[in-house]
């Protein structure tokens, strides 16, 4: 339980990339609570692929430029 | 700290205070061999009465994340706390017949291990919404 999930994201360096977009500012644009997004940031949890897609088109990228595999 | 986190809180502490308060009243329930019915549905009325003041409260002072529903993370937490909490309350009623079956002590007895193992499961389910929620999963 509890065990970080392998699976690496760029979501806090693409909303600060995106004029400092902030957190709440995400959530609402995907659908999720800001604890949620604060979670995929710090790799505590990974979303499911519609909320994967929603981040990707946010930030303009492919899904594969927001999340990665660990290693 | 989200609305479903601030719930989850709020309704262990209910659950802890009224099962202690129902553990050390519960002397009349040794007393003899009968299952006090009514006093149990006072205890159970009393919960769901405090609940109900406890999520209006919450439901009042965060407005805008009560009217949302749980998100995909939030749903995933209280399923797996739920699955978890299953397991205990399964635990303690087995324990329960157990004890009953081994050591006999009448029918209140069971019942009243049943009725403990409703409240230490339903503790559980927010006890785990918490870890979940904060632990990750």
């Amino acid at each position: 339980m509890g065990k970080a999930p392998p699976i690496t994201n760029r979501v806090k360096q693409l909303r600060e990339e995106h004029d400092g977009m902030s957190q709440q500012a995400l959530a609402d644009a995907i659908g999720v609570t800001r604890q949620t997004v604060i979670a995929i940031e710090q790799g505590k949890y990974s979303p499911s692929l519609e909320s994967a897609f929603r981040i990707s088109r946010v930030f303009g990228v492919g899904v594969e430029d927001v999340f990665g595999w660990e290693g | 700290m989200s609305f479903r986190e601030k719930s989850a809180w709020g309704m262990g502490t209910l659950m802890v205070v009224t099962g202690l308060l129902w553990v050390l009243h519960m002397d009349w329930a040794f007393s003899d061999d009968h299952v006090h019915v009514f006093e149990i549905a006072h205890f159970f009325v009393a919960v769901i009465i405090l609940s109900i003041i406890i999520q209006a409260v919450l439901a009042v002072t965060n407005r805008g994340e009560a009217r949302k529903p749980a998100d995909e993370r939030e749903r995933l937490a209280i399923w797996r706390a739920g699955h978890w909490a299953g397991s205990v309350l399964a635990v303690g009623v087995i324990l329960s017949a157990l004890v009953y079956g081994l050591h006999g002590g009448g029918a209140s007895n069971l019942f009243n291990g049943v009725v403990a193992s409703l409240i230490v499961a339903q503790f559980a389910q927010y006890a785990f919404q918490i870890y979940f929620l904060r632990k990750g999963m």
